[in-house]
This record gives structure tokens, sequence and C-alpha cells, in this order.
């Protein structure tokens, strides 16, 4: 079991949802879990807006504090390398979007040490609805990183629309990339309101809960 | 049914506004609105259009001006400090009736403010931000499907009426992801030519002149009686506004945008607790649908407006409502959102419950 856990992967693909979710579970078995909140993209809907949340579950979550918390700069904290360099914690590295984003954990590389590296899609998405698509966004992600991308994930999702329709849909899409660039699948992502009962899931399932979110009923 | 995909905010109106024919783009980058020219500049060169990054928004919105002589479909955005510095051409605009489509992904203000979502410009978008007599048609989307929506109607007024037509967005909806159907592309030769104005040549015919000048006083009220006599139309024909579980109401929610939104989870809570709570949440900011709020608050306990400003529609709805209800209103500003349940308890607190 890897140590450091990093989410990488297209704008919107669902990365600060799964990374919370994996930090949340890895939580279950050990004392000491870090989240990074990498995002230097997005202004908003970052795993430091729901900071205090993740605190009282018991996570340490690492962002840039104080008054720089809703700077719009480009800002990684020194105690990231710190967590993802001490045994003692188990790390997940949540990153932002696209090839800007991704940049931060070719910065973080020489400190990654054995971490596992997965990249989530959403087929969902405008630039990953196809398999082409999802091919040319890992080849570019990776070139950037310069890093080996262990997993994909699928997080086929249309928010509170999903369907379980759409997540057989995104396994299928994604059994496909998986078998053209010979990375493994490591798991199909649900939402806690889908039912996993009577459907057949190609890869294990794992069951999140959303946290980003916005009032609409 | 077309496909459903799932998108951010920012990106759900480039995309709508290629799809509605618009092939030119200016802008300058400033958050919470970036996505939205990164997104054009990657879109615009695969339909054939023109991206161009300016070197401010005083550029970006001349240039704004200059293609939209030509009569063809252009767009801007920007964020709050941004749609500042873009006044004057907005009121040349204006004043030349000239047709463009301009986004402003609110933030909070005054002066530099900060990154987060804030509904602080309504003054600025309904009232005038720039000098002279003029309007912008302002248009408020609450969720992406709508904001889709409405860029399409925003372009087909702004041919309509030679007018610029404003899409006051804030934060919340540039930044949020949600699933949205887009409508078919138009094909941008099937648009209206504005041949009878535009500036595309004038080999063969006597010249066009756009201007929103005469040096003449007696030709410039002219000028400026048949832009009023403009507005006045598009006060008649073109007020929008959603009527949310009001039938039955005692008590009336106002809000437009994300507070419309957050506000229909505030209607489905007080029901639960019996409090029969309705939302009128305006979707044309100008023209404002003063008749129709005022017929539907006649009778109501109380009128709750809601905003993230100081109170900038407040004087709207006071102005609509008259003294048929009493009005209550609640703020959250420099960026803080509240929640549904935040809203609840001032709702109930203003009725003593």
């Amino acid at each position: 079991m890897a140590k450091n856990y990093a989410f990488i992967g297209l704008f919107g693909s669902g990365k600060t949802e799964v990374a919370i979710n994996w930090a949340l579970k890895l939580k279950e078995e050990h004392e000491k879990v870090a989240i990074i909140d990498g995002d230097i993209i997005s202004p908003y809907f970052r795993t430091r807006d729901v900071a205090e949340e993740l605190e009282k579950m018991g996570l340490i979550t690492i962002y840039p504090k104080g008054a720089l918390r809703n700077a719009d700069l480009p800002i990684i904290t020194g105690g990231a390398i710190g967590y993802l360099s001490n045994e003692e914690y188990k790390t997940v590295l949540d990153i932002g979007g696209e090839e800007n984003g991704v940049v931060v954990l070719g910065y973080l590389r020489p400190y990654l040490g054995d971490a596992e590296i997965s990249m989530v899609v959403n087929i969902a998405r405008p630039f990953s609805s196809t398999v082409d698509g999802i091919i040319k966004a890992y080849e570019e992600l990776r070139r950037v990183v310069g890093i080996k991308v262990d997993y994909l994930i699928n997080n086929a999702n249309l928010s509170y629309e999903t369907t379980s329709e759409l997540v057989v849909k995104g396994e299928e899409m994604l059994a496909r990339v998986s078998e053209l660039i010979e990375v493994p699948v490591k798991f199909t992502v649900i939402p806690d309101f889908i039912n996993e009962d009577g459907n057949e899931f190609r890869y294990p399932v794992f069951k999140i809960k959303r946290f980003m979110r916005m009032e609409i009923q | 049914m077309a496909e459903r995909v799932l998108v951010k905010g920012t990106e759900a109106i480039g995309e709508a506004a290629v799809r509605a024919g618009c092939r030119l783009f200016f802008g300058y980058p400033i958050t919470p609105q970036n996505e939205l020219p990164e997104y054009m500049s990657k879109r615009m060169p695969e339909v054939n259009g023109s991206f161009l990054q300016t070197e401010s928004e005083v550029a970006t919105i001349n240039m704004v001006y200059g293609a939209a002589c030509t009569g063809r479909r252009v767009m801007t955005s920007t964020s709050s400090p941004g749609f500042s510095l873009m006044q004057e051409g907005v009121s040349y605009m204006a004043g030349a009736q000239l047709p463009a489509v301009l986004v402003n992904v609110v933030r909070g203000g005054p002066g530099l403010g900060d990154i987060q979502p804030a509904q602080s410009d309504y003054w600025q978008a309904t009232k005038g931000g720039g000098h002279g007599d003029y309007k912008l048609i302002v248009l408020a989307p609450s969720t992406l499907q709508e904001a889709v929506d409405l860029v399409s109607l925003a372009f087909d007024l702004a041919d309509k009426y030679r007018n610029p037509v404003l899409i006051l967005a804030d934060g919340v909806i540039g930044q949020i992801m949600e699933p949205v159907t887009f409508p078919e592309f138009k094909d941008p030769n099937t648009l209206p030519k504005h041949d009878d104005w535009a500036l595309q040549g004038a080999i063969g015919r006597e010249k066009h002149v756009v201007t929103s000048f005469d040096i003449d006083p007696v030709v410039l009220e002219k000028m400026n009686l048949e832009l009023v006599e403009k507005f006045k139309k598009i006060e008649s024909t073109e007020k929008r506004w959603e009527e949310y579980k009001l039938d039955d109401a005692d008590v009336v929610i106002t809000a437009f945008g994300t507070i419309g939104r957050i506000s229909k989870s505030v209607v489905t809570r007080a029901r639960q607790e019996g409090i029969k709570v309705g939302l009128f949440r305006p979707i044309t900011l100008w023209p404002f649908p003063y008749k129709r709020l005022e017929e539907i608050v006649k009778g109501k306990k109380l009128v709750l407006d809601v905003e993230l400003n100081m109170g900038q529609m407040l004087e709207d709805v006071k102005l609509a409502v008259k003294d048929n209800a009493p009005v209550a209103f609640y703020k959250r500003m420099g960026g803080m959102v509240p929640t549904p349940e935040e809203i609840l308890d001032v709702l109930k607190m203003e009725l003593g419950r």
C-alpha cells in the first residue's frame, strides 16, 4: 500500500471529490491522514473551501492558511513537502486541472516517494467523452509531469443527474482506454444517491459523498 | 433528448456563444472568469473564428466596438473591476446602437474586492455604468442551463434592438459545474447581416456611418429620443421572470442569480415547516418586471429581498411593491454566500416565529 496518493485529470473530472473521499477512506484505517490542496487553477470549489469540515472529520488539511487562503496566487505551502516526506502520514494530493494545474505534481515529484498516481476520468465532460479524447488528455498530462500514471479511475458523472447507466458507459469506455494504454482501472466512483445493488459494475465500486455543491432545490 | 454534458459555468457561456454564431471574441484575464477566454482561445480557431487577448479591458471594449460595427456577432467577458474599465466603451456602443454580448462574472467590491462571488454590480448594470442616457438589456442566469439559453437569447436581442446585452453572472455561476444540454449550431451565414447600417465596404452604395455623436444639438436630441423610444419598446416586450410556488404563498422572496437558486431551497424547507413561501426571480434585471411583482405581492404578509450586496435590487423591489406589503432585506457581502438555513432563520425572525 502506498504512503502518498495523487489524483490528476482534466478540469471538472472530479479530482477534488475523489481525493477528499479517498482521504476519508484512508482515515478509517490510519490515524494520521493529510490532504494537500494543490489546486493552483480553480478560484473556488477547492479542498480548502471545506477545510473546517474535513478537519472535524480528523484530516489534516494543507493549504495557504490565514490571509493567503483566498489570494489569487499559485501557492504551494512548505507543509506539503513535509507531509509527503513524513512516513507517519498517509498523504493525499488534490491537483488542479489540465496541464497548467498538473505542473504542481512535477514540482513535488522529488518528494512523492512511491506515490500512487491516478487519473480521474469523467466521460460526461466535453473533452474526455471519447476514447481518443481520454488518451490525448492522458498523454498530455503525462508529458507535463514526466511521471508514470498507475491507475485510471472511472468517475463518469453528471453531478446530481448521474445515473447507473452513465457509470456503466464510463466503465465500457475506460476498459477500451485501459487496454490501449495498458494502465489498469482502479475503481468506479458512484455517488451516495445511487444504489449499487442490482447493478453489475465491472470494476470495484468506490462510493462517495459530495462536498462541493450549491443548492438548487 | 440531446446529450447532457457536465460543464463549468464559464465553459457553458463560451460554448453557447459559439453555437449562437459568435465568431469574434476579445478578452483580458481576470478571476473568476478566466476559463471563458481560455475556452474561447481553444474554440475560436476550431470554428474559423477569431480570439484576441488584449492588453487591457479598455482595449477589449474598443475592439468589441469595432468588431460590432461589421454587424457580426461579437462577445467579451470580464469580472467587476474589468467591467468598470469598459464603461466608456459600453456607453459609446449603446450610443452608436451596436449589438454585442457582454459578460460580467461579478466578484466582491468595491475597488479590488476579492475573487469570491458577489452581486454588487446590479446598479452599474441596470442604472447605467457609463455616462449618458442609455440602458443595457441585463440577463441574470441562476443555473447553467439557463445561462446557456440566455446567451442565445442575448445575441438575438442584441441583433433585434441594436443594443449591447449584458449577462450578469456571479462567481458561483461562473465556477459551478452542472449538467446542460447545448442547442444546435447556428450557421453565422444565416444570421442577420445588418446590411442597412453595418460597415462592410461601401462599394456600389452610399456610405454608412456608425456613431454616437452629432455636432448639431437638434440632431443629437433626435438620436437621444430614438434611443428613448427603443428602450420603451424593450420595456414593454422583453421583461422576463420566474415565479416559483407563489400561488398559495403568504411570503414572497425576491432574489436573482445564485441567490435565486438558493432561495428555491429556502422555499422547500420553509414549506416543510408549514410556512407558505414562494419565490419571485427577475431574469431580466433591466427591464425589471415591476408590474408583475406589484400584482403578486398584494395582500402578502412579507416580501423578503435577499442579495449579495448592500441592497441594490431592493430599490426596484420597493418601487414595485409600493405599500402593498412590508419589505425586509437580508444581505451577505464580501464574497460570502448564505446557506438556505441562514435565510430561513432570517425569514422566521421577520415573521416573529
